[in-house]
């Protein structure tokens, strides 16, 4: 695979039948492994027929990583298989082993398969049936979606004799599933597994014609007309009892409202009435900088010296809400595909995360919450600071592969910290030094030490290539506070320590 | 019909003829001149080629780059694709390589020089006949150049019609370019730059229903390698029994065909499945794009007319589709006899007099079911493909209300007014403050740009918060004119240029003055190279195109950039003499044209504080200011740049 990755510019995975699961997991690794080395190599994962991969969390994981695009099923009308694992098959167990024992046969030599391995009729109806009364139940809603180990993800494409039909709403796919089942037969819904090559030969070749709408009664309106066209292609024939709720399906799988351009065109004059609350966190700051005290914004919003504060963190909060709008907007896929590539929003994300991650660690602080859950760095970042990190970093590494880097280096102090989680590890290693104190234990003593080396060389390090900002550095911040504390003890713990700890305490062993 | 295609019936025959008879042409063009009581024809008509390397020189689909020195109305103004081998506008490659067929040299220029020749004579004689018989002139009417084509002849007049108009814009003289059987020539910039330069209603292709030509381009040729010279070969020597390759030939430009058109179409009705977007980078889809008006021959006689680019895509492929399975292999032969018929042809539409006229609204609201009397009917679409003209319709209705949007009064929630205000009202209301508060730093003798760096007072703050404002506005602009989701005419909109020449004078300082107060430099870069929005590139780039000016020389707003980076140079004096001298004659220009305002040349600004620290050599001897003030000593004590003879 990875020799693959070296000379290609795509990959397409398929798989038939079982082969389909095993098709999606392979690209779920590529696209993963793709994601971590960022390569522009494009991926699409094609199955036939195949059985349902995972449970609802994936489905939902795969969408937040806007990766269902990459993913298509092909699913024909009635086959039985891609529905199979929407129910409990224990009791079950003897019919689906002939029957892929069956559908084994068939593929390898269709002839064989045909006279050894037949199911008995009464099976068949009975395995359909069973199917069918889970599929209701599911495609209804309520609590049985929720107990349901097995869930739709990406793209379906339902072929039928008519056309096809693409769907990648993961509740519409599990409605139609049921509904297109309905039509089928207990023979047909075993042997449809295996007509896969017809029915894309089928598709494939329906450019050719025209294909006008063949009842009577197409509605007027454009979107109607859409729909019943979507509908015919489904196969369901508009006399039958199902067109209804298929149809109300459709239309609830075709979003609505506005199309993702205007949407996010909208979006900037939304930003412009945000802007000016970072822009007074902004002032807050500098004015902190200047202020008699000392501390920088980060304590000073920690301790709430003034009443400025309060209306900071009205801002800090309104802020937040606005990004977990945006955030929101682009899971549920209504902002356009390359938003999260546009330099516009990954620069304004950028600086908003420098500017106010560090009042929300001073937040978390203040009000105790890492006793409670934990540290802010392992428990407490919001989700939109992480995405906001991975634009800003796959923005970076484009420059660096084109070649657009230039030497950066500062000639001041940055106006703001580069690493917005800076005040989350001050943090971290204040406790580290308290409990220097009063632990005992002089490996986990060493453990301690060896943490509190590797922050203090880490910090240095930010302070020398200049990208913190100046409040950092300011005579009362938590970090100055820090230092001397840290100085202070290191002199006691090279006394205290036995000989061969002292290699950690002057700080040769960097991890 | 003559008015529904906006040209004299006999000037269509005879173009159609003279383009057939030119393929036939030992120089590659005819030069024919219709004399007649009204008006005074000049028609040029171009060979085409049947050679296979002259239609497909480069993969995947023979586009070249076209030479925007040559055809700088072309150019899309404000979008610059980053991507380099986007950076240009596409014509086909047929046009280019067959410049040097035509032509039998070498160099474009040269190529092309002698039927420019001819043709400047054609204009000049216009311009003279007109001087001389002044009296006459209303007699004599206008007279008219027409450029034809038929087949690869066609992007030869699309050409020579293009170069034509890039420099008669002066004349008035509108020429007509009409083609028949043509492939598809430009890409969607192409297309978008026509009608925005107001110059696609030039443009005529007749297009049979099932002429296989003008929908060629739109697979790759790796596609259709095979059977290309066989096809060519066909049209030119006209053979009796018809090829075998017709109908896979037939199938597989349909089968590409139909991939741009569902693409296409999926855009124009706003689908969000992402996988439409993984799949494009699966398949090659061709770039190509029509433009101008297209008249469809249905092959019954009656002639449909329309000229919405996206309506006219879908039209090229769904009109070609089989109505059954047994018209198999007749429409494919059809397919190549078409290309060849279109004399006949408009015969039949002469003598017909049927011509529908599609517009907008007949598009918007075309009924869904054929059988009834539809102008569309004749040329047999599904309700799949009256959908995707429909949907081409609203998209187009869709980007003449998003321009009027910003007109239309509406409340905004969190604005104090009284009343309903529009987008562009408030614009000017916010640029209107940010304009008492340049006036106001005026008097503190440091100037816009620096008072503004400085943010000492409660009024910078609420400048700046105006300045965020308008970005917003701003923005949205920007990216709908990035999504193409304003009217093609946009960026020539004159009322607009001028508003956003305003606005990027006015406002940009302060994103400068914002940028380097925050460092923004040492993290991203020089603002110039990446730190400037776009609101201000694309005005700037408005501006330019307009008045034809060298691109880059109205960048009179970043002025205050350019100084901040020459501020910060480490590497001496020396090393930037060459940009110093630039800036300043660019200063020069800008305060003299009133471009730039005089307070640049404050005593306590930036750029004043720093020109005097430059050596006394440069300061006393070689600046392109001293030089100035020396040769104009009058006016140059009566200017702003006086604050800098002062102390020399």
């Amino acid at each position: 695979m990875l020799a693959l990755i070296e000379k290609s510019k795509s990959i397409i995975i398929t798989g038939h039948s079982l082969g389909g699961p095993a098709a999606s997991l392979c690209t779920l690794w590529l696209l993963s492994y793709l994601q971590s080395v960022i390569s522009p190599l494009q991926v699409l994962c094609i199955t036939f027929g195949s059985p349902l991969l995972g449970n609802g969390s994936l489905s939902r994981a795969i969408l937040r990583e806007r990766w269902g695009g990459n993913f298509c099923h092909v699913v024909s009308n009635h086959d039985i298989m891609p529905r199979l694992l929407f129910v409990p098959l224990a009791s079950l167990n003897s019919q689906l082993h002939l029957l892929l024992q069956y559908w084994q046969l068939s593929m390898t030599s269709p002839e064989l398969g045909q006279l050894v391995f037949q199911l008995r009729n009464e099976d068949k109806a009975e395995l359909f049936r069973f199917v069918l009364v889970h599929l209701e139940a599911l495609a209804q809603g309520g609590e049985e979606t929720m107990r349901s180990l097995f869930w739709p993800l990406g793209n379906y494409l339902f072929c039928s004799q008519e056309g096809a039909i693409c769907v990648d709403n993961a509740v519409s796919v599990t409605k139609m599933m049921h509904l297109m089942l309905l039509t089928g037969s207990p023979n047909n819904c075993i042997e449809d597994h295996l007509k896969y090559g017809d029915y894309v030969d089928k598709v494939s070749s329906q450019f050719l014609y025209h294909r006008s709408f063949l009842q009577p009664g197409l509605p007027a309106s454009s979107y109607e007309a859409g729909v019943a066209l979507a509908l015919q292609s489904s196969g369901i024939d508009i006399q039958e009892s199902v067109a209804i709720p298929a149809k109300d399906c459709l239309e609830t799988a075709r979003r609505m409202g506005r199309t993702p351009n205007l949407k996010s065109a909208k979006l900037a004059v939304s930003l412009s009435k945000y802007v000016p609350f970072r822009a007074e966190i902004e002032w807050y700051k500098a004015s902190c900088d200047d202020s008699e005290e000392e501390m920088g914004y980060y304590d000073c919003f920690k301790l709430r010296t003034s009443k400025r504060e309060s209306r900071v963190n009205l801002n800090r909060i309104r802020l937040a809400n606005f990004w977990n709008d945006v955030i929101n907007m682009l899971d549920s896929n209504q902002l356009p595909h390359d938003f999260h590539r546009r330099h516009k929003w990954v620069n304004t994300a950028q600086f908003y995360k420098l500017l106010v991650e560090p009042l929300d660690i001073a937040e978390y602080y203040k009000s105790g919450t890492h006793r409670v859950k934990g540290h802010y760095l392992k428990h407490g970042r919001e989700r939109r600071y992480e995405i906001f990190d991975r634009w800003w970093r796959q923005k970076e590494s484009n420059i660096v592969s084109t070649g657009q880097e230039d030497n950066k280096i500062r000639s001041k102090f940055a106006s703001l910290t580069q690493d917005s989680c800076f005040w989350a590890k001050v943090e971290e290693a204040r406790e580290w030094l308290d409990n220097v104190r009063s632990e005992s234990d002089i490996r986990e003593l060493a453990l301690l030490w060896k943490n509190i080396e590797g922050f203090e060389t880490y910090a240095r390090g930010l302070i020398e290539s200049k990208e913190v900002s100046k409040d950092v550095l300011a005579k009362n911040s938590s970090y100055t506070l820090w230092v001397k504390k840290y100085i202070a003890l290191k002199s006691q713990v090279v006394q205290y320590f036995p000989p061969q700890f002292t290699s950690f305490a002057n700080g040769e062993i960097v991890p | 019909m003559a008015s529904a295609i906006g040209m004299r019936e006999e000037l269509i025959i005879k173009a159609c003829s003279s383009a057939m008879n030119a393929h036939r042409s030992p120089q590659g063009y005819i030069l024919e001149e219709i004399p007649s009581s009204s008006d005074h024809t000049f028609l040029f008509s171009f060979r085409g080629s049947w050679s296979a390397t002259d239609w497909f020189a480069h993969k995947p689909f023979g586009e070249t780059d076209i030479k925007l020195d040559k055809f700088p109305s072309l150019r899309s103004i404000g979008n610059i694709f980053k991507n380099k081998f986007r950076n240009y506008i596409r014509m086909n490659e047929p046009m280019q390589a067959l410049k040097h067929v035509h032509m039998g040299s070498k160099d474009d220029l040269d190529a092309t020089s002698k039927y420019i020749i001819q043709v400047e004579m054609a204009v000049e004689e216009n311009e003279q006949g007109c001087q001389k018989k002044k009296k006459q002139r209303a007699v004599m009417g206008k007279r008219q150049v027409v450029f034809t084509g038929h087949s690869a002849g066609g992007p030869m007049a699309i050409l020579a019609t293009l170069w034509f108009l890039e420099r008669a814009w002066k004349t008035k003289i509108s020429p007509l370019c009409v083609t028949f059987g043509c492939p598809l020539t430009g890409d969607h910039i192409f297309s978008h730059a026509l009608v925005r330069e107001n110059w696609a209603s030039c443009f005529k292709h007749f297009v049979m229903r099932y002429d296989i030509v003008p929908r060629m381009l739109l697979a790759p040729i790796t596609s259709i390698e095979q059977s290309i010279s066989t096809i060519l070969h066909f049209f030119e020597t006209r053979p009796r029994g018809i090829t075998e390759e017709a109908s896979d030939f037939y199938e597989t430009v349909m089968r590409n065909a139909s991939a741009v058109a569902s693409h296409a179409a999926c855009k124009l009705m706003g689908n969000t499945n992402l996988l439409v977007e993984t799949v494009t980078s699966f398949i090659p889809l061709s770039p190509y794009k029509p433009f101008g008006t297209y008249i469809f021959c249905t092959g019954n006689g009656s002639l449909v007319v329309l000229s919405n680019p996206d309506a006219v895509l879908q039209l090229l492929f769904y009109s070609c589709q089989l109505g059954s399975e047994t018209e198999g292999t007749e429409i494919a032969h059809r397919s190549l006899e078409q290309h060849l018929g279109y004399e006949n042809e408009l015969q039949d539409s002469l003598q017909m007099q049927v011509v529908h006229d599609v517009g907008l609204t007949e598009l918007a609201n075309l009924p869904l079911s054929g059988g009834d009397n539809s102008a569309l009917n004749d040329l047999g679409l599904s309700t799949g493909a009256r959908l995707c003209l429909r949907a081409a319709a609203e998209l187009e209705k869709r980007k003449q209300r998003n321009k009027a949007y910003f007109r239309m009064p509406s409340w905004t929630r969190e604005s104090l007014e009284t009343k309903p205000i529009s987008k562009k009202d408030e614009m000017k209301k916010a640029m209107q403050v940010l304009d008492d508060y340049r006036k106001m730093t005026a008097v503190r003798n440091v100037g816009y740009y620096d008072a503004f760096k400085l943010q000492k007072t409660a009024d910078d703050f609420n400048a700046n918060v105006k300045r965020l404002e308008l970005a917003g506005i701003w923005d949205e602009i920007i990216e709908m004119l990035k999504r193409y989701e304003l009217p093609d005419g946009f960026e020539r909109d004159g009322e607009w240029i001028k508003l956003g020449t305003r606005y990027r004078r006015l406002v940009e300082p302060l994103d400068i003055a914002n940028y380097y107060r925050h460092s923004k430099n040492e993290d991203t870069g020089p603002y110039t190279i990446r730190g400037r929005p776009k609101r201000y590139r694309y005005t700037q780039r408005w501006r330019e195109h307009a008045e034809r000016m060298v691109p880059g020389s109205s960048g009179e707003s970043h002025f205050w950039a350019d100084v901040e980076e020459l501020r910060l140079n480490k590497d001496g004096f020396e090393k930037v003499k060459d940009e110093v001298l630039e800036l300043e004659n660019n200063l020069l220009k800008w305060v003299n044209g009133k471009d730039l305002d005089e307070d640049v040349l404050l005593e306590e600004s930036t750029f004043v504080k720093w020109w005097k620290t430059l050596p006394i050599q440069h300061k006393e001897e070689d600046s392109a200011i001293v030089k100035w003030c020396k040769i104009l000593p009058n006016q140059g004590a009566e200017s702003g740049f006086s604050t800098l003879m002062t102390n020399t």
